[in-house]
């Protein structure tokens, strides 16, 4: 990974998430840009200054100003991967909501269209969806790519908002914390739906080197796998996930004793919690690693969330600490040892980022420190 | 090497499969359920089949034929080391359409968690996966060119590197569907199987659908 930049409800750059993430605060207030007031909370984490009636998607609100800022760093031979669920869903809305024909502009390749021409790419990308995995399936396919040669740079975009449309499902799935999302904790409730943008740019170590481009991290190896066992709850007993990060280890060529931390799915949703503690469980021995969530901090960030937690991730490999899970309050039993409030120090050169989605999906990255 | 073992079709009027040379015609989605039922192309009922959304009912079918066409079996009681990749032009646009036009006849108050469910692109493999206990990797991809060959290549790739043993490859909407089973040579018994590479290359001189399995038929 060479180069990479996020905005998250914490603000815009890496920084002000990581240093948010670090306080312990949490972005997730109440929310403003419609009426929650029929579901089950009025309360989400989002990025201030979005403009519902502005003639720019919000995706492409939050995408745009990262693009731009980091436009010299992106090679136009890059083949773009664009990371979401729902994409330009406010299209839609208002499509329905107006009774006009416009909601096929909501397509995914038509906002792949947008992020090509505004990344100034030569070729159309390709978009990558596996629900809630869709970011960091998008970086495990794409330093696939690289990884045989296909391949010698990869930019990987992912974004979604808050909107109504996910908010009213989610609400209809009585998956909603009606206060706020607590990963890990023993009184947790469900989530808390975040928004957020980002990119990473993986390429090729000759390539790096030829063109003397920083390595932030190296993506070592990547696992995905499938429950085939329920559309919207994950399996159990973990057995999806751990197989998942087995792979990714394999892949990796790492044992899992070499792997220091985990940047956990953690949604705050009794199952899938207890799903992830029973599958790092299986696969680390039941050694505890230092394990956190960021949505309790950022919310969940849907396509997004991925490629947070990867760059996030990054971050703990350069500073040698792990952030706390924001509003964990008290530490359910199964995560007791490795989930925490409060940061911790590690100085391991090797962690894991998971995440898991509806359909049964799970995608399991092992990150490795850059030079 | 990677293979091509069989392949499942369905477009608006006619299912079928390319190595079996099975063709019929079929009038309605139910209906065609109900023929693949009888002709034990599913081995096993497809429960809540009637609640899927129209792009994932078409999924399953086309999925079926293709495990059928490579005589591959599977099991509800076994879970199988075999990814599926889906892909399709439109992601889930009429399934988005329907929950939001729901929600909001509904006077914007509450959304219905059976239509929201298949709001996303990769939710039609997703019920096929669950169905043929496909437990490999599962994910959606939107090409914008050579849309086939791309997902043939990228399954083949995903062989290659062992992130899985088989791929499952459809492109699915809700009027057409084609299915590929990919596997390693080595796995498939000496029966006559269908070089990857031909297919692609049968796909890449087809300009319909139709065309495309006309073409399969000559290989």
């Amino acid at each position: 990974m060479v180069a990479e930049d996020l905005v998250s409800p914490y603000g815009w750059g890496v920084r002000a998430c990581w240093e948010g993430l670090l306080s312990g605060g949490t972005a997730i207030r109440p929310f403003e840009r419609f009426s929650m007031k029929a579901l089950r909370t009025g309360n989400a984490a989002y990025v201030a200054g979005l403009d519902p009636d502005r003639d720019e998607s919000l995706v492409m609100q939050l995408v745009r100003p990262l693009i731009e800022a980091n436009a010299s760093a992106i090679p136009a031979d890059a083949l773009l991967m664009l990371a979401t669920t729902n994409g330009e869903i406010d299209i839609l809305e208002r499509a329905v909501l107006n009774g006009t024909p416009d909601a096929d502009g909501s397509r995914p390749e038509c906002l792949t269209q947008k992020v090509q021409r505004l990344c100034g790419l030569d070729e159309p990308g390709i978009v990558v969806c596996a629900a809630c995995a869709s970011s960091s399936a998008a970086v495990a396919q794409g330093a696939a790519m690289i990884r045989d040669g296909d391949r010698d740079c990869v930019l990987v975009v992912a974004c979604d908002n808050v909107s109504e449309f996910v908010a009213s499902g989610f609400s209809s799935l009585m998956a909603l914390d009606k206060d706020m999302a607590h990963p890990f904790d023993r009184d947790r409730r469900g989530l808390s739906l975040g928004e957020a943008a980002a990119f990473v740019m993986l390429m090729s170590d000759g390539r790096a080197s030829r063109e003397d481009r920083p390595v932030l991290a190296r993506v070592s190896g990547w696992g995905l796998t499938s429950d085939a066992n329920h559309i919207t709850g994950p399996s159990r007993d973990g057995s999806g996930l751990a197989l998942a990060v087995e792979r990714a280890l394999r892949s990796a060529k790492a044992s899992a004793d070499e792997v220091g931390s985990i940047c956990a799915h953690g949604t705050g949703t009794e199952y899938n919690d207890s799903m992830e503690m029973k599958a790092f469980k299986s696969v680390f021995e039941g050694n505890p690693l230092p394990t956190y969530s960021l949505k309790g901090g950022i919310g969940h960030t849907m396509g997004t969330a991925g490629l947070a937690d990867i760059i996030v991730a990054i971050e703990t490999l350069k500073e040698k600490v792990v952030p706390p899970t924001v509003n964990l309050r008290e530490v359910d039993e199964e995560a007791a040892g490795w989930a925490s409030p409060r940061p911790a120090a590690w100085d391991g050169g090797i962690t894991v980022s998971t995440n898991s989605g509806f359909g049964g999906i799970n995608c399991a990255v092992v990150l490795s420190r850059g030079r | 090497m990677n293979v091509v073992a069989g392949i499942g079709w369905i477009d608006r009027s006619e299912y079928g499969c390319v190595r079996r040379r099975l063709r019929n015609s079929y009038p309605d989605v139910k209906s065609l359920r109900s023929a693949l039922k009888d002709e034990a192309v599913f081995s096993y009922p497809v429960k809540g089949f009637g609640k899927y959304d129209r792009a994932s009912q078409m999924t399953c079918c086309a999925v079926a034929l293709a495990f059928y066409d490579a005589g591959m079996p599977y099991s509800e009681d076994r879970k199988q080391d075999v990814g599926i990749l889906g892909t399709n032009a439109d992601g889930c646009l009429r399934s988005n359409i329907d929950f939001f036009n729901d929600f909001v006849k509904n006077g914007r108050t509450l959304g219905r968690a059976n239509l929201f469910v298949y709001t996303l692109p990769s939710i039609p493999v997703a019920e096929a996966a669950i169905y043929f206990k496909c437990q490999g990797p599962l994910l959606y991809v939107g090409y914008s060119r050579d849309v086939i060959a791309s997902l043939l290549r990228q399954s083949d790739r995903m062989i290659l590197r062992g992130e899985t043993t088989a791929m499952v490859a459809v492109r699915a909407s809700e009027e057409e569907a084609q299915c590929f089973i990919l596997r390693r040579r080595d796995d498939v018994s000496s029966e006559p199987v269908l070089a990857l590479e031909e297919v692609i290359e049968a796909a890449s001189r087809s300009t319909s659908p139709g065309e495309m399995i006309e073409e399969f038929a000559r290989l």
